[in-house]
């Protein structure tokens, strides 16, 4: 093992290496800053240029993506109470109160110093956590690798909101389908491509992720459009009063943090949980952990409300890693385009990541922690200077975005038939989001699509068509019965609360 | 006492409708799929995977209609709701996919250089931007330095249109 993380550290401190993190981290922070745009569509619009690189540069480079945009929606919290993404929404409640009292320099940097915290925690939870689970998967076969999957897709799922998880599935399908189209790898027949030369090899999946993540939403930005606040954050940047944070604060937050970041660790961890149920649970958990006087401060400019989600979500983030790397299974949309990125560079992650290739698996974990040093260092002190970016004209900005998800694409393929494909999905993305279909289990069926036919296959094969595999094996057991537990659960719930609802009208009714 | 109008067809049940067709749609395909001699004695076939998710397909779509609540269209809901979806700009949008299909087909005809300008100089007018300098400065320029990035930087050969081939 110990081989393994020089070779990572190795790799990661190479200049150019460390030049992705900082470029990634940059980026990240100013797409994150917009408002409607979160990590999956800066890592989505990093999908081209990581092309050309190396797959370390390349993980590396979004890992810091992820990790700036995490940030950079953060100050969009603070500053204006226009969150980036769902994960930094809890940061708005006692962010925003403080920057109205004019502490938003204090409140980025608490922000700043708990998503280290929990930056560092989580990449020291990660250093464990992640070889000892690729040890144990090294013994999974096709049948516990196929019911794994089940559970990471059916998790998806389950967590994607209220009266959500019928359409999550339902998106989960689609997207299974659409891994469907082209030839079968298994068997060299031609599916769904109706006589087609540009569907034989498929969807790629660069322009789906782009297509839906990227191009989707800008062009619902367009469909709804909001205020222009590039010229508010500006200005709020300008002056954001002191970054000074004293001794009783850091007194006060610290172990706040600490607990944050472990609860938001393990919460990440958990396929389709990540960073916003993990800012949540934070953000709950220390309000009612919190001395009475200092409970009535939370939405009011809490500093211990503001440092919990944002000590969670960025070690949620790092924990959602663990699936990634270990098992193949990405535990949130991002993760499943960062899982795409690796299988297009002919790299399988799972437990052979480990063994195959323990330099990327590594070197990707430390030049985490490098972000979350770059983000403290760098990004924080920078912070009013990237907002100048901002104050670029929405009119100019959102045609650039476009430009380049389209210009990602083509300069990929170099068929135009690519565009006009990616146009049509981008346009159904947003009626589907318009119907409040989410998008992410799309994107997560599509790409375990293929694993998960394959593992299917071979478990068939090897059981000789019986379904006894399912149940055989105790991990495949286990996994399977966790499977069947997320998918039926919130069907119960929803038809419970609704007989429920019923009774209680019938009763309103009556009186 | 007035009665609240029932419309049954909600916008999920819509939606599951739409995607219970797309998935018969797809279930019939799936019945294309060329088999091979001695396949229907082989526990997994090209079409096995479709199948079971033509299946899964029916029953979500099946369990969207009916698990759906129908709307009723007097309340406070249903205003917010009109009202929301007046907010939503269609014609800007349609705008946007005409130009973005005209910059498809205009990277193949006009060149990248041509095109790319043509597409965002389109983009920043539709947004309302009418200062010259922007308009222009923030088109023509910005490509040419973009394409000499591209293909003097990176070495990236890209074709010219079709319109200069003859040239």
């Amino acid at each position: 093992m110990l081989d393994g993380i020089l070779a990572g550290l190795a790799t990661a401190v190479m200049p150019t290496n460390l030049m992705m993190v900082m470029v990634g981290c940059f980026v990240g922070t100013f797409i994150g800053m917009l408002p409607g745009l979160g990590p999956i569509s800066a890592i989505a619009l990093m999908i081209p240029i990581t092309y050309g690189l190396d797959p370390s540069s390349g993980m590396i480079l979004m890992a810091g993506v992820y990790y700036g945009a995490i940030f950079g929606g953060s100050t969009s919290s603070i500053l204006i109470n226009a969150p980036g993404c769902s994960s930094t929404v809890v940061t708005a409640f006692d962010g925003y109160p403080m920057a109205k009292k004019g502490q938003a320099g204090k409140a980025l940097a608490l922000a700043a110093y708990a998503s280290f915290t929990g930056g560092t925690l989580s990449a020291i939870m990660l250093l464990i956590a992640a070889p000892a689970l690729a040890k144990v998967s090294l013994s999974f076969q096709s049948s516990d690798y196929f019911s794994l999957m089940l559970v990471g897709l059916s998790a998806v799922a389950a967590f994607a909101g209220k009266g959500q998880v019928l359409k999550a599935w339902m998106m989960t399908i689609l997207g299974l389908m659409l891994s469907t189209v082209g030839i079968d790898k298994g068997i060299g027949v031609e599916r769904f491509t109706f006589g087609l030369t540009d569907l034989m090899d498929g969807f790629s999946f660069l322009l789906l992720a782009m297509a839906t993540f990227a191009l989707g939403e800008i062009l619902f930005t367009i469909l709804k459009p909001e205020p222009d606040t590039s010229a508010e954050e500006s200005s709020a940047l300008s002056d954001i009063g002191s970054m000074k944070v004293t001794k009783e604060e850091i007194k006060e937050v610290a172990p706040v943090a600490i607990r944050s970041s472990f609860l938001g660790f393990f919460v990440g961890v958990l396929p389709g949980a990540g960073a916003t149920i993990a800012a949540f649970l934070s953000y709950g958990l220390e309000r009612n952990l919190a001395p009475k006087d200092k409970r009535d401060e939370f939405g009011k400019g809490s500093i211990r409300g503001l440092v919990a989600p944002e000590a969670a979500n960025n070690a949620a983030s790092s924990g959602s890693f663990v699936p990634l790397l270990t098992l193949g299974i990405p535990g949130s949309g991002t993760t499943a385009i960062m899982l795409g990125a690796l299988i297009s560079y002919g790299i399988q992650p799972g437990p052979r990541l480990f063994v195959d290739n323990p330099e990327i698996f590594w070197s990707v974990i430390i030049s985490m922690y490098f972000g979350n040093v770059v983000l403290m260092v760098l990004n924080l002190p920078l912070i009013p200077y990237i907002a100048k970016l901002l104050a670029v004209p929405r009119t100019v900005l959102l045609p650039m975005i476009i430009f380049f998800s389209i210009t990602g694409v083509y300069l990929v393929s170099f068929n135009t038939v690519d565009v006009f494909i990616m146009i049509l999905v981008a346009v159904i993305a947003i009626f589907l989001r318009l119907a409040t279909f989410p998008l992410a289990p799309l994107l997560l069926g599509f790409i375990l699509g293929g694993l998960m036919e394959e593992n299917l296959r071979r478990s068939l094969m090897i059981s000789d068509g019986e379904l006894s595999f399912l149940w055989e094996r105790p991990i495949t057991l286990t996994f399977t019965v966790i499977s069947a537990l997320v998918l039926i659960t919130p069907i119960l719930l929803t038809a419970f609360n609704r007989r429920r609802a019923k009774k209680t009208v019938f009763v309103d009714d009556c009186d | 006492m007035q009665s609240t109008p029932i419309s049954l067809l909600s916008r999920d049940r819509v939606s599951g409708l739409i995607f219970l067709l797309v998935c018969l749609i797809y279930g019939y395909q799936a019945t294309q799929i060329q088999l091979f001699p001695g396949d229907e004695y082989e526990a997994f076939t090209a079409r096995t995977l479709p199948y079971l998710l033509t299946v899964a397909g029916i029953v979500m779509s099946l369990l969207l209609i009916v698990m759906s609540p129908a709307s009723p269209c007097n309340d406070s809901t249903c205003e917010q709701q009109g009202a929301n979806e007046s907010r939503l700009d269609w014609r800007l949008l349609s705008s946007f996919v005409v130009l973005m299909t005209a910059y498809g087909l205009g990277l193949t005809w006009l060149g990248f250089v041509l095109a790319t300008s043509l597409f965002l100089l389109g983009g920043f007018w539709l947004l309302g931007e009418r200062r010259k300098a922007v308009l222009l400065g923030a088109s023509f320029p910005f490509v040419t330095l973009f394409w000499l990035l591209l293909t003097k930087v990176l070495d990236i050969y890209l074709e010219p249109g079709y319109l200069f081939l003859s040239f």
